[in-house]
């Protein structure tokens, strides 16, 4: 297949130059309106203000164990939340049964922000570690879900057919044939669920929490320190590129044989 | 039937009677009777929606049927029109899909081998050319060793000269491996060049019979499946 390419008069290497150049001139930007006053410092503080504020915080020994606390929550939320929506989609794809008992339901609580669920979710857990979990769970089993039954059902039937006249056990269908096909569309659904659960851990740690980054967020917001707010903001942002290029490794190592996921040859 | 009924299991390959296919009130195969014997190559000539692709699922196990019985020794390979290859596997995985024993590589590496692609093991089946891809699909088959092969116009999406070399390859595997073989095509000269035996399919029923080997001339089979498909006297350009 011919890949499509918009004609450029620029080079692959300066062409990713240039897409780093806006962002660090925004920075310098900012940076520079900020020395000027031009920008006061309770409305944004400069990017060095920031960069020293994740120093003396990383310093004093509160920054780690807060961001330890938050991947935590992170990381247990989307275990449950990925672990559930992967079992109920391989159930929902591959058995009629299980789509007619579940997926309707399911499909109707998706229709649901789950965020709106929040203050019953307090009422239910407190605003303890469980609250912000099952908040993380609920948001990433969504995506989950939906991408592993769509791969399952949009799987080639010719090729389940040539498994068939192949005399493959029903475990190896499986193996071989439709967890392969289907497995483009999870790793998709990997990627929103992390980008959900970020999301859904803002939300929960905003609401009473009494460690992790969003505490710090809320802790600065009493003190007024633009500062330690902004430097939050800017590590929920890494870990979210972090995660995003996480699975985008995933991607390239399993999908290798998908012509879009391929490295150019 | 003279020969006792033991011998005749042993000699052939499918044994289709009484065969009906319907879809709803639609009879798509009618009261059918096939026998394919050992190591034969019988092609099934026919319009499109006869029923001849339909026998062939059947044959393969793909469509249910509504009457009649069907006797075959094993279970039959198929190679389809399309290749097929899983795309996620290499080509030795991909001929051996379905290999239950030992030493399903060095089968698989043997089979490619045979098929002229014997240095791309682990290759991918997306760097292959259409014919490569289906000769590819054509080892994956032979590998299982049945004594039955279904071909399901397997040549129809290739450019002609590669079909010629296709054509000349298959007959060598044929010759190294007897199978019984039911080819369905389209295309009458492959039918000539490559079949013991041509049947014309009509309405769901086969309506007449050829061996190509009574001809002393192909041109004259060629004629006779021409009229029989609808092209009487000089209708065919060729």
């Amino acid at each position: 297949m011919k890949k499509f390419v918009f004609s450029t008069p620029m080079g692959e290497k300066k062409l990713f130059l240039l897409s780093w150049a806006s962002p660090v001139m925004i920075v310098l930007l900012w940076e520079v309106y900020c020395r000027f006053g031009l920008i006061g410092p309770e409305i944004l503080p400069p990017p060095s203000k920031v960069l020293l504020a994740a120093i003396t915080l990383a310093e004093s020994g509160a920054l780690l164990p807060d961001l330890g606390i938050s991947l935590k929550r992170a990381a247990t939320g989307w275990c449950i939340g990925a672990g559930t929506g992967f079992l109920l989609g391989l159930a929902v794809g591959f058995s009629s049964i299980a789509r007619a008992v579940l997926d309707r339901s399911i499909q109707m609580l998706r229709a649901v922000p789950f965020l709106a669920l929040l203050p019953l979710v307090i009422v239910w857990f407190g605003v303890g570690e469980g609250q912000k979990i099952f908040l993380v769970a609920l948001g990433v089993s969504f995506p989950v879900y939906i991408n592993t039954t769509l791969g399952i059902r949009q799987l080639d039937p010719k090729l389940l057919e040539m498994g068939s006249t192949q005399r493959l056990t029903t475990y190896e269908t499986i193996r071989r044939i439709i967890f392969p096909g289907a497995l483009p569309s999870i790793l998709m659904g990997v990627r929103y669920s992390l980008a959900t659960a970020w999301l859904a851990l803002v939300i929960a740690e905003t609401i009473g929490a009494s460690a992790g980054i969003g505490f710090l967020a809320l802790d600065a917001r009493e003190f007024l320190q633009t500062d330690v707010i902004v430097l939050t903001i800017v590590i929920y942002a890494v870990i979210g590129v972090c995660a995003d290029a996480a699975a985008r490794f995933l991607e390239r190592r399993l999908l290798a044989w998908h012509p879009n996921y391929s490295p150019k040859r | 039937m003279e020969t006792p009924g033991g011998e005749q299991e042993t000699l052939e390959v499918v044994v289709v009677q009484g065969l009906v296919r319907s879809y709803g009130p639609k009879v798509i195969l009618n009261n059918l009777h096939l026998r394919i014997r050992k190591g034969e190559f019988v092609a099934l000539l026919g319009e499109s929606g006869c029923g001849k692709t339909t026998l062939l699922r059947v044959l393969a196990g793909l469509d249910s049927i509504q009457g009649g019985t069907i006797h075959t020794p094993g279970a039959p390979a198929v190679v389809f029109q399309e290749h097929r290859l899983l795309p996620w596997e290499n080509l030795w995985r991909n001929v051996s899909l379905g290999l239950h024993c030992g030493r399903a590589k060095e089968k698989a590496a043997k089979a490619l081998e045979e098929v002229g692609l014997g240095d791309r093991l682990d290759d991918w089946p997306r760097n292959l050319s259409g014919g490569q891809a289906q000769r590819v699909a054509i080892a994956r088959a032979l590998v299982q060793e049945p004594k039955l092969l279904l071909l399901d116009e397997p040549f129809a999406s290739l450019d002609a000269l590669t079909r010629i070399k296709m054509h000349k390859l298959l007959l060598s595997l044929i010759a190294a491996h007897k199978p019984g073989v039911l080819l369905v095509t389209h295309d009458v000269l492959e039918a000539i060049v490559l079949a013991d035996r041509i049947l014309i399919m009509r309405d769901g029923g086969i309506v007449k019979e050829y061996v190509v080997k009574d001809y002393a001339d192909k041109r004259t089979v060629q004629a006779d499946l021409f009229e029989a498909l609808g092209f009487a006297g000089g209708d065919s350009p060729y």
